[in-house]
Formats: structure tokens, C-alpha cells, sequence
């Protein structure tokens, strides 16, 4: 009997489960009632992995939105449009530069959302922020190192005709130790200004500690200037609110409100969850790789072009080749590797065809750098996929290769009969689009005779061997970010030899360890090239500085660029939001709308009907 | 060997054995008479078609050719894993059993210990420190040790009520020592239990080596039924529609695991008469 | 002194050998993650990159300095070697601050997500994994030991059906199963929802609104787990109570005519135990259970937690979780064992003799 009532109260619970999640759906549907309506709201993905741990602007990895270029709290003088080039205004503009001083003009209207204004003050107690207090976070400290000095100066408004005054700013570019006007610019739109009168006395409640600081989470209503605050924040989603007294609504956008009165990124575990609430449409935006995205046109999921490739270039995954393990140092060597590869079978089969062809060098041939590429160039010195020339260059070298009568190699001896050892591609387990290009180049550089293979490690291990040269080679892909300062400050992180140090020391660039400014090839073209570009103001003199480091690239192969993939991976739904920035309406970069330059589709997304 | 001939009879243990031996023999024969190739890339996630009976992955790989390789794979870990763990899990359990007092509670000690440490935790710090880092050996030997505890524990209880029988008592009394009382007294009755643990660890072995590639922990040059599956899911096979990337894996795994468990419930009910009907 | 407490003592000694292993076990989890190569301060360093040098190495010296793991001089500096690589404190050393701390209630700062504390990290994952797995467990636990007795008691049509049925669910590897319902359920025909907990435009709150989207969720992954627990639970069930059935004490109060029901009672309940013992095992390992369910549904549980803990060399929160795990395990199966020596006859008649 008493079985029998068990069972029967606990079938009756399960089927009350069941009920229940039925008529909350039905519920839901029929109110509409949500604490955020889904018409006021934009749901984007792809920024946020894990839980969000604080969102002080200090602090080395914050969550989202308060890292990396996301300037929708905290801003930065001005943002970098990848698209056109441009230096657009945001609390700055008047942008002014020679190789001595950078400057520009603060935006007399900019305020903070305690209504106190945003002057100079607060842009140089953000820029010296490195150098007044220890471990300031790394792209404030780095400042010390760019520019020397903060100077202000008063100007009449270019914005009143003449009639208020302005604070113009110049950055003094720190010329004793790293002469780099380039890095500056970097700066300008990465360092967010942060509001002195907020955080100051913050810090010295603390005895200005810097590391005590960090710990603050700054999550309650923080002292901002950009155009949206922190609502709330759980470890499944984070919610911002539109500030409607932000200044820039009026100074910059019209005197119009941003379209989405809420901001929401829900916190999923992996990728396929983001893919299915965009083609859902629970997403309306994301950043996250989606392969096959073709197939989710008929869910109104859009990119930028409509047909291959779908995304626009702005960044390249590469092998670096550690120059210190033999054979690497073999130039010939390093160029049959670049000759053996198939790239168009890893556009095809490893990204989904997300990338136009590419071309050799370290210079893309598409955007903003294509003035800089010479076409001429790369079909006299480039490698191509061109499996005779990568056999030929091997024999060359001296290299035997003998395969089994199945046609797989099995092993590799150089000029002196010795065995070549067996070399290694270092990259991350479990990265889907690195691991699939790995395993095309290990299987096209096999059938060309050279000894490879995948090395798939976890992901701890593989971030501890890139500084410090523990790799035969390493997938890579460095300053994935469109920077002012591209494509210079591509070539100096793979080229540069100004921190060389050997295997086993930490190095931050050029860690395949090419040109040993001690040995015996070092070509010191390269470095004073990557030390001269910063300075020319002349383009053709520009243009002709660039083909040559990029002819050295090409003639050197120091590394082995696989593909382009963009900046950030732009895909939007529009079954909620229309109007979002296209090739067809390229009012915009192909950036989601909370990121640098792309915040302006803020004010011009549209409701779907 | 009446037993033997009993579980033959036995209808249940007939589906078990030839379910089994269904897909030893695809990962054995099939080769003869369908081109298997892990390595040329094609087409991705092609449909079922001539060329590709179940279809192709995210790299344009045949499907079939993958699910070959990763049962081979697969059934190599279950088994070594199940393997090992029955041979600790027995020998700790058989001892601790008979001994009973403090060697007992010395080993309870050990397995309560191997209990509570998380099995990925071992996994991923153990193949962090090996240069050649996560093989199918390895994950079978990490199976095998997080697992063995559920052997050890099934087999003392048996000993132990084993250990008030009659002919033990005698075995005491003509003087012999433990172990030969161990190996020649105990063992002997236990053999058909210990069976039964060995194929229960095995199916269990080949469930956790899928659970551990599905986390992403898995073997890193190897293909696995688990790996297939981490796969499909990674590369969003499911969200594409593509169904063949992902349930013929499942299919496999749960049948072969299902063979497992009707063979053990077989020979459960003929090594002890009272379940039968 | 307690002579005459058999049953204190049988409390005592137990407890003691519990309380052994969960040193032991603390021991071994703090010890492991630190036996690798990697150095967590690095890894966070080569991910954030870095344009200047200076600024790099004032940052390893701050995190080495905050995360204890290197020796620092009189003035507060960071030793550095021969090779200007910094001077690691010894295991043992971190391993007193360890203990220090954790006895005043501190588990320490994550290292990944800096600078959350490690109590708070498991605070708000934890509830996720019960809510996930309790309800599935406890029913199904109830549901499958009825089926199954059902089927024992039964046989027959019931009994021929229903075994395999159970059979096969129990050998589908429940990850697999829930990832075929998203798909079916999920995607194809779009009734549930695919991912989350709740919905995206609700804020936690008390409203019959919230919990209803919270059900909502819950349905799939419930699903997922419920069904699979059950056909274990039942098939255990089962040939406990095909065994008791023939056993002689049945046959024996069949013959002496007592009534069917109080047959079955006191069979189900020498069934009972062993499944009793099962559950309580069950919910101890919950804590560290349902990774994959997590990841596939995404729940902001443990198990990701620790995943992602164990990936990125972050030692506090690896220690706070997996002593979360061993104290609920250990917990657990001390339970048991009480349980089992006050519910089992046999147990309490053998500790009364010596």
C-alpha cells in the first residue's frame, strides 16, 4: 500500500515538473512579461567566457564590458575605424601628429554620469597612472614607456566657432626610451580615461596600494562616461542600462539615443550554444567562431558579405618556427615548409572558407594594408603552394626522404646521412579551426617528405611554451586586434630582434627567436628598418620601407602565415534588429556594436517589423 | 564445464555474445571490403551517400572509416582498463574480506581515498607532466585507477560472508597460510563473480573513456568513439543538422555496452539458479 | 570506557578512519595540480601579451608575490637565480599557508578569475549542481526501485519488456542521450529550450513568472538524467528482489499463509538496503558529478568550474572544490556505513559479540 502511494505522489511529481515548464512557457508567451523586454533589448555573445569576476577598469582581465576595447562604460580619446583607417573622434578629436607630439582636443561636453565634467585632468591622471603607482594593469604601465610627458594647453573651441576655450593635449613621445610615435596612436584608443575624482580617493583610502585596489570590483553603479552603466550581473548573464543623460548623444550621434535600451551577454559554456540562440534568435549578435555560417542564412543569421568570404580580413594565424632547433635554421628548409602547404585547402576545409586567398608576406593584400603590398613582390620572392618547388628546394638543401611503399614517409636524413628529428607543431587541444589547420599542414608537409607532426597539447602547457621557445613550431596568431599601428607592429612582433634571448628566457615578441643579433647572419636591415617606419611621414617613403622588411619576410620565412581570419567574427540575426552595417551599408567596421568604432550601429539599429 | 554448456542455453546470453561479436567483427572485417581512410580530407559534413555510407565529418573525412578506428580504440581501453581494475580491484578485496580487523579497515582506508579524488583532475595533471602526453594507455590506466574501488568493494563483500564457510575452517586447521588459503580456497568460488566485475568494468571502462574525450581530455593523435563525439559537438554538427556525425557513435557505444550488460545479466542468472526463472 | 557502548565505539572508530582519509585526500589534492610543469603565473602572463618588457616583469613579480608563490626578500623584492627566473617557495611551505588559511575559512583567491575569492566561486556554482541533479536523483531513485520490484515481482510480459527497455537505457551514456534530446527536442522541433537555466530576459527573483521559465528549462536535463538513473536504478532493484523472492524465508512465510502485502514488505525492505546505500553514494558524488550535463545545457555548475580550474593550473580553486567533493563523498559514505550498522540486522548482531 505504501509503494503504491510512493509511486504514485512521485510519478505525479515528475509529470508536475513537466506541467509546470509547460505553463511557464505558456505564461511567458502570453504576458510578454520579462523584466527586459525583448524589443528594448540586444542580446550579443562571444565576449564573456566564465563567470564575470569584477569590472574595475584596473585590473588585468576584467569581465566584459569593461575589457578589452569595449567602450560602452569607459572611454578612450578616440577609436580606430579597421575598415577606412581613420582616427575617429570620440571624447577627443582634432587629431594632430608629427614624430615628436601627438595631439588632439578634448571634447568640451564630455561628462561623467555623476554629472562632474570630463576634463585633462582626468585624461592625465589615466595616462601616468603606470607611472605613479605600482602594478598598474599592462597597458596603462606600458604608457611609461611611449610617452614621456602629458602636457595641456588652451585652445579656442573648434566646436563653439572659437568662442569657449578647449584643453588641447599633447602626448610627448618618450624619445630616451622606446621612440615610437606609432605605439602612441595604439594608445590613444586603447587606454580608457577613467574619472580622477572617483578613483582617486578610492586609492588613497588605501594607502594608494595599487594591489589592494584591484580587488575592488567597482560593480555598483561605477562613476562612468560612456553610454551605458551596469544594471546587474549573475554567472549567467551580465545586463547593461542606457544612460540617457550620456553626453555624447547629443555632442556626436545628433542628438539621438542609442536604438537598444538594454544590453544583455548571456554566459554559455561552448561555442554550438551561441550558434543555435543566434539561429534561434534568442542572440542577436556574436563574436564566436560559427563554422558553415552559410547555413544559417534561411534563420536570418547575416554577415558582413553576403557570399565567401563572408568576413573581412584583419588578422593572421601563423606556425612560428623556433630559429634556434635544427633543422629550422635551414632557409631552404623553412621555405619547402611554405611551399608544401595547401592554404587553399585550409580555407576550404579548416575556417569554412571564411578567408579571401592569401598571399605571401606578412602584409595583407586586402583593406587598409593593400596599400602596402606589392603584388610584383610576392610573385618574385613569396613561397606558393607548389609541391615540386618544396621537393626540389629539399633535395637542394641536401635532404633525403624516404617513404614506405604505401607512399607515407618514414623518415628524413640531411646532407651529413644523419636522421633528421622528428619536428613538432605545438598547438592547443581542443581548439577546433587551430587544430584542423595543424592537421592539413602536418598532412600536406608529409607528403612532401618533411618530418611533422601534430603536437596537440593542453592549453596550459602550450601558453607556458610560446614565451619561452619551447617548440620546434607554434600555431600563433599574434595582435589579432586592427590597430593604428598595423602592419608595423605585426612585422616587429615577428621580426624584431630587440629583446633576443635564447631558448629557455621569456621573451614577449619574435618568439621563434629569428635573427640572433649575436650571430653570425644577423641582418641589421630588419631592425633598423622596424626602427626607422615609425617616423616616416612621406607615404611613398612608407610604401617602399614596408615592401622591403616584407621582401626580408618573404625571402627569410621566419614564419608561416596559414590563412586571414577577421578581427572578430561579425555575425548578427535579423529577426529582432535590422539595419546593421553590411558591405552594403558599410556606415560602420565589421565589429559587433559594443566594440571600438562599431558603437556607432548603436544609434542606427532598427526594430524588425 | 556444465556452466558453460548452461550458458548456452541461456537465450539472453546467445544475444549478448552474438550483439558482441556483431561489432568486433565491423572493427575487424569491415576493412576487407570498405576503403578505410582517417586521413584524406574531402568535403565537410557531407550527408550519407555511395561514396560515404554514413557520411563525412567536419574535415571532409569518411564517417565510417572513423567509427572503425575509434571502436578499435575504444574497446582497447575498456578492456585494459577493466583488466586492471578487476585484477587490484580482486586482489585488495578478496584480502580484505578474509582478513577482516585491521587490514580491513587499512584498505577501506586506501579505497575510500581513491574514492574521493576526481578522475579528470588525475587526468589532466598526470598527462600535463608526460612529454608524450595523452594516450590511449594512459587514459586506461587513469580509468583503472579512479575505478578499480567499485571491484574492491563488490568483491569484499563477497569474500567476506564467504569467510564463515565450512571448508575455509578446515583449510585453517590443516595449517595453511593465508594466501594459499586466498588463492586455492576463496578464488576458486569467486571466479564466476569476478567475471561478471571484469565485464561490468570493461562496459563502464568504454562509457568513461567516451565521458573523459567527450570533456576534451581524450587522446591526442588517437581516434575514439569519445573523440568522434567531443568532435561532432565541437564543430556544431548537431546545430547543422548533420546527425550522422554524432548517432552512429551513440549507437555503438550503447550497443556495445548493452551486449556487455545482457551477457553479465546471463550469467548472473546462471551462476545463481534463483534468478532464473 | 566504552566497553559498554558498542555502538559508540563502532561511531568512534568509524568516524576516526574517515576523518584519516579526509587528511590524507587533502593532502594528495593539494600536492597534485603542483606536480606539473606549467606555472599558473605565466600562463596568465602569455595570455594578456604585452607590449612593453618592464611592465611585464612587474606584473609576474606582483602576481608571484599575491598568488605566494615565490620567496621574497627582506625589502619585499622577488628572489631571482642565476637565470633571472624567479626563486618558487617550496610546495611544503605553500602547503602550511594553505592549511593556515583554511582553518580561519579562507580557500584562498582564484588565480583565473582574479580577484574572486574561492568561497565565492563555489557559493554560487554549487546550488546549480544540486538544483540540476537532486530532483533527477531522488526521483528516479523512487521511481526505478518501484519499476524494478514491480518487474521482479511481476515477471512475465512486464518483465520481458520492460528489463531490456531498462537494459538499454542504462547503457547509453547519458551525455549522448541528452545531447540527442537537444537535438530532437531542441533544435529540430524547437519545443524546449536548448540552453540556460532560465530565461535570458529574467532577472532571479521570487515570481511564479521566473520559476515557471526555470521549469521551462529544467525539463530537458531533467529528462536527460531521470530516465537514465531510472533504468539503473530499476535493473539493480530487480535482481535484488528476484533474489530475495526465492530466498527460504519467503517460501517459507508463504507456506505458513502469511498475507501477500507483509510478504512483500519485508522483502522490499531487505531489498531496500542495498539500494539505500546506492543513493546515499549517489548524492555524495553529485558534487563532482554531472560535468558533461553542465556543459551541454549550460548550467554555471561545479563540474565546469573545476574544468576550467584544472585547465588553467588555477591551484585555490582546484583545493576548494575538490575538498568540496571529498567532504561530501566522505560524508556520504560515513552515512552509510552508520545506516547500514543501525538498519542491518546482521551488522548490529555481529558488533554486540566479540
Amino acid at each position: 500500500m505504501l509503494f503504491r502511494n510512493v509511486f504514485k505522489i512521485t510519478v505525479l511529481c515528475v509529470l508536475c515538473i513537466v506541467g509546470l515548464g509547460c505553463n511557464g512557457k505558456k505564461q511567458q508567451a502570453q504576458n510578454g512579461a520579462t523584466d527586459f523586454p525583448r524589443e528594448k533589448t540586444i542580446y550579443l555573445g562571444g565576449d564573456q567566457w566564465g563567470e564575470p569576476n569584477t569590472f574595475n577598469p584596473l585590473c588585468d582581465w576584467p569581465a566584459w564590458p569593461v575589457h578589452g576595447k569595449t567602450d560602452l562604460l569607459y572611454e578612450p580619446l578616440m577609436v580606430f575605424n579597421s575598415l577606412t583607417g581613420d582616427m575617429e573622434p570620440l571624447l577627443a578629436h582634432s587629431l594632430e601628429k608629427t614624430p615628436d607630439v601627438i595631439s588632439v582636443i578634448l571634447n568640451s561636453r564630455a561628462k561623467w554620469s555623476d554629472g562632474v565634467p570630463l576634463t585633462a585632468e582626468d585624461v592625465v591622471f589615466s595616462y601616468e597612472i603606470g607611472k605613479n603607482y605600482k602594478n598598474a594593469p599592462m597597458n596603462y604601465a606600458a604608457v611609461v614607456d611611449f610617452v614621456s610627458d602629458v602636457t595641456v594647453e588652451k585652445v579656442p573651441d573648434p566646436l563653439t566657432g572659437g568662442k569657449t576655450q578647449a584643453e588641447k593635449i599633447h602626448f610627448v613621445v618618450n624619445k630616451k626610451a622606446r621612440n615610437n610615435p606609432l605605439i602612441v596612436l595604439d594608445q590613444l584608443q586603447d587606454v580608457r580615461i577613467l574619472p580622477k575624482h572617483s578613483i582617486e580617493p578610492m586609492l588613497q583610502k588605501l594607502n594608494n596600494d595599487f594591489t589592494a585596489f584591484q580587488k575592488e570590483k567597482l560593480d555598483k553603479d561605477p562613476v562612468v562616461s560612456g553610454p551605458y552603466n551596469l544594471d546587474s550581473y549573475s554567472s549567467e548573464k551580465i545586463v547593461l542600462k542606457r544612460r540617457d543623460d550620456y553626453w555624447g548623444n547629443v555632442a556626436l550621434r545628433g542628438n539621438r539615443k542609442p536604438a537598444p535600451e538594454y544590453f544583455i551577454h548571456p554566459i554559455y559554456k561552448s561555442n554550438d550554444h551561441f550558434s543555435v540562440a543566434l539561429q534561434q534568435g534568442n542572440l542577436d549578435v556574436s563574436m564566436t567562431y560559427i563554422p558553415r555560417i552559410w547555413m544559417k542564412a534561411k534563420d536570418n543569421v547575416g554577415t558582413w558579405y553576403k557570399r565567401a568570404p563572408y568576413f573581412v580580413p584583419g588578422c593572421m594565424p601563423l606556425m612560428l618556427i623556433n630559429f634556434t632547433r635544427y633543422p629550422l635554421s635551414d632557409k631552404n628548409f623553412r621555405l619547402a615548409m611554405a611551399s608544401a602547404i595547401n592554404y587553399t585547402e585550409i580555407k576550404d576545409l579548416a575556417i569554412s572558407g571564411y578567408t579571401p586567398e592569401i598571399k605571401p608576406g606578412l602584409i595583407m593584400p586586402y583593406g587598409i594594408e593593400k596599400k602596402f603590398f606589392s603584388d610584383e613582390d610576392a610573385q618574385k620572392y613569396g613561397a606558393h603552394f607548389d609541391t615540386v618547388a618544396a621537393k626540389r628546394l629539399l633535395r637542394e638543401a641536401g635532404f633525403k626522404s624516404i617513404f614506405d611503399k604505401d607512399g607515407n614517409l618514414v623518415q628524413m636524413t640531411d646532407a651529413k646521412g644523419k636522421k633528421v628529428p622528428t619536428l613538432l607543431i605545438t598547438s592547443p587541444a581542443g581548439w577546433s579551426d587551430w587544430e584542423a589547420m595543424v592537421k592539413i599542414a602536418v598532412k600536406d608537409m608529409r607528403a612532401v617528405g618533411i618530418d611533422i607532426r601534430e603536437g596537440f597539447v593542453d592549453a596550459s602547457l602550450y601558453w607556458q611554451a610560446l614565451p619561452f621557445g619551447k617548440f620546434d613550431l607554434l600555431m600563433y596568431k599574434p595582435l589579432p586586434e586592427a590597430t593604428p599601428s598595423k602592419p608595423w607592429s605585426q612585422l616587429d612582433h615577428i621580426m624584431s630582434s630587440r629583446n633576443w634571448k635564447p631558448e629557455g628566457e621569456r621573451m614577449n615578441e619574435n618568439q621563434g627567436r629569428y635573427n640572433n643579433p649575436k650571430g653570425k647572419n644577423y641582418n641589421r636591415a630588419v631592425d633598423s628598418l622596424l626602427l626607422a617606419i615609425p617616423h616616416i611621414m612621406d607615404d611613398a617613403e612608407l610604401i617602399k620601407a614596408y615592401r622591403a622588411l616584407n621582401v626580408i619576410f618573404m625571402q627569410d620565412q621566419p614564419a608561416l602565415p596559414l590563412a586571414y581570419l577577421p578581427e572578430q567574427f561579425y555575425e548578427f540575426s535579423t529577426k529582432h534588429w535590422t539595419n546593421w552595417a553590411t558591405e552594403d551599408n558599410p556606415y560602420a567596421p565589421p565589429q559587433p556594436p559594443f566594440y571600438a568604432a562599431g558603437i556607432k550601429m548603436l544609434w542606427e539599429l532598427k526594430r524588425a517589423k | 564445464m556444465k556452466i558453460f554448456l548452461n550458458l548456452l542455453k541461456s537465450p539472453s546470453f546467445l544475444i549478448g555474445i552474438s550483439l558482441f561479436f556483431l561489432t568486433i567483427c565491423f572493427a575487424v572485417f569491415f576493412p576487407f571490403f570498405y576503403h578505410i581512410d582517417v586521413r584524406t580530407m574531402g568535403v565537410p559534413m557531407t550527408p550519407p551517400c555511395r561514396e560515404h555510407w554514413l557520411g563525412t565529418n567536419h574535415l571532409g573525412i569518411d564517417m565510417i572509416s572513423l567509427l572503425v578506428r575509434g571502436l578499435r580504440s575504444s574497446l582497447y581501453v575498456g578492456f585494459l582498463a577493466g583488466i586492471m581494475a578487476t585484477i587490484v580491484g580482486t586482489l585488495l578485496g578478496v584480502y580484505a574480506g578474509f582478513k577482516g580487523g585491521w587490514q580491513d579497515e587499512v584498505i577501506t582506508l586506501i579505497t575510500n581515498i581513491f574514492v574521493v579524488i576526481p578522475q579528470f583532475v588525475v587526468l589532466v595533471l598526470i598527462s600535463a607532466s608526460m612529454k608524450e602526453g595523452r594516450s590511449l594507455t594512459l587514459i586506461a590506466i587513469i580509468i583503472a585507477f579512479t575505478s578499480w574501488t567499485w571491484s574492491a568493494r563488490a568483491v569484499r563483500a563477497q569474500s567476506s560472508s564467504l569467510k564463515s564457510r565450512d571448508h575455509i575452517a578446515l583449510a585453517r586447521v590443516n595449517g595453511n597460510g593465508t594466501l594459499k588459503i586466498v588463492l586455492y580456497q576463496i578464488l576458486p568460488y569467486l571466479l564466476s563473480y569476478v567475471f561478471m566485475v571484469f565485464i561490468i568494468q570493461t562496459a563502464s571502462g568504454i562509457i568513461s573513456e567516451s565521458c573523459i574525450s567527450m570533456i576534451g581530455l581524450g587522446p591526442y593523435d588517437t581516434v575514439s568513439l569519445g573523440t568522434i563525439l567531443n568532435e561532432a559537438m565541437r564543430n556544431e554538427a548537431l546545430s547543422d543538422g548533420a546527425w550522422w556525425a554524432f548517432v552512429p557513435a551513440t549507437v555503438l557505444i550503447s550497443v556495445i555496452v548493452f551486449a556487455f550488460y545482457v551477457i553479465n545479466t546471463s550469467m548472473e542468472g546462471v551462476f545463481n539458479p534463483r534468478l532464473r526463472k | 570506557m566504552f566497553r559498554n557502548h558498542p555502538t559508540a565505539r563502532y561511531i568512534l572508530t568509524r568516524g576516526g578512519w574517515y576523518f584519516l582519509t579526509f587528511l590524507v585526500a587533502v593532502t594528495i589534492n593539494f600536492f597534485l595540480p603542483r606536480l606539473g610543469p606549467s606555472n599558473p603565473v605565466d600562463i596568465i602572463l602569455a595570455k594578456a601579451g604585452g607590449v612593453s618588457d618592464n611592465a611585464t616583469r612587474q606584473k609576474e613579480e606582483s602576481y608571484l608575490k599575491e598568488f605566494g608563490l615565490a620567496e621574497v626578500d627582506k625589502s619585499g623584492n622577488v628572489l631571482r637565480d642565476a637565470k633571472d627566473a624567479p626563486v618558487r617557495t617550496s610546495a611544503w611551505k605553500q602547503f602550511g599557508n594553505y592549511i593556515f588559511m583554511s582553518l580561519k575559512g579562507d580557500l584562498g583567491t582564484s588565480f583565473m578569475s582574479y580577484p574572486k575569492k574561492v568561497t565565492e566561486i563555489i557559493k554560487t556554482a554549487v546550488p546549480w549542481t544540486i538544483a540540476l541533479q537532486l530532483p533527477a536523483i531522488l526521483l528516479a531513485w523512487i521511481v526505478g526501485n518501484v519499476l524494478g520490484a514491480l518487474a521482479a515481482y511481476r515477471r512475465g510480459i512486464f518483465d520481458k519488456v520492460f528489463f531490456p527497455l531498462a537494459l538499454g537505457a542504462n547503457s547509453i551514456p547519458f551525455f549522448a542521450f541528452g545531447m540527442l534530446l537537444v537535438y530532437l527536442l531542441g533544435i529540430l522541433w524547437p519545443i524546449f529550450p536548448a540552453v540556460g537555466g532560465y530565461d535570458g530576459g529574467l532577472n532571479p527573483s521570487f515570481s511564479l513568472i521566473f520559476f515557471g521559465s526555470v521549469m521551462y528549462h529544467y525539463i530537458l536535463p531533467f529528462m536527460s538524467l531521470f530516465i537514465i538513473f531510472t533504468g539503473g536504478q530499476a535493473i539493480g532493484m530487480r535482481s535484488m528482489c528476484i533474489y530475495e523472492l526465492g530466498t527460504d524465508y519467503v517460501k517459507y512465510a508463504k507456506w505458513l499463509g502469511i498475507s501477500e502485502s507483509k510478504v512483500l514488505f519485508y522483502m522490499f525492505r531487505n531489498a531496500m538496503l542495498p539500494q539505500l546505500t546506492g543513493l546515499a553514494l549517489s548524492l555524495g558524488v553529485m558534487i563532482g558529478g554531472a560535468l558533461i550535463t553542465e556543459m551541454i545545457f549550460s548550467y554555471p555548475g561545479i563540474g565546469m568550474a573545476v574544468l576550467s580550474a584544472i585547465q588553467n593550473n588555477d591551484y585555490p580553486l582546484i583545493q576548494g572544490c575538490t575538498l568540496l567533493i571529498t567532504v561530501s563523498v566522505l560524508i556520504a559514505n560515513f552515512t552509510v556505513d552508520i545506516l547500514i550498522g543501525f538498519l542491518d540486522p546482521r551488522v548490529k548482531a555481529g558488533r554486540g559479540v566479540k
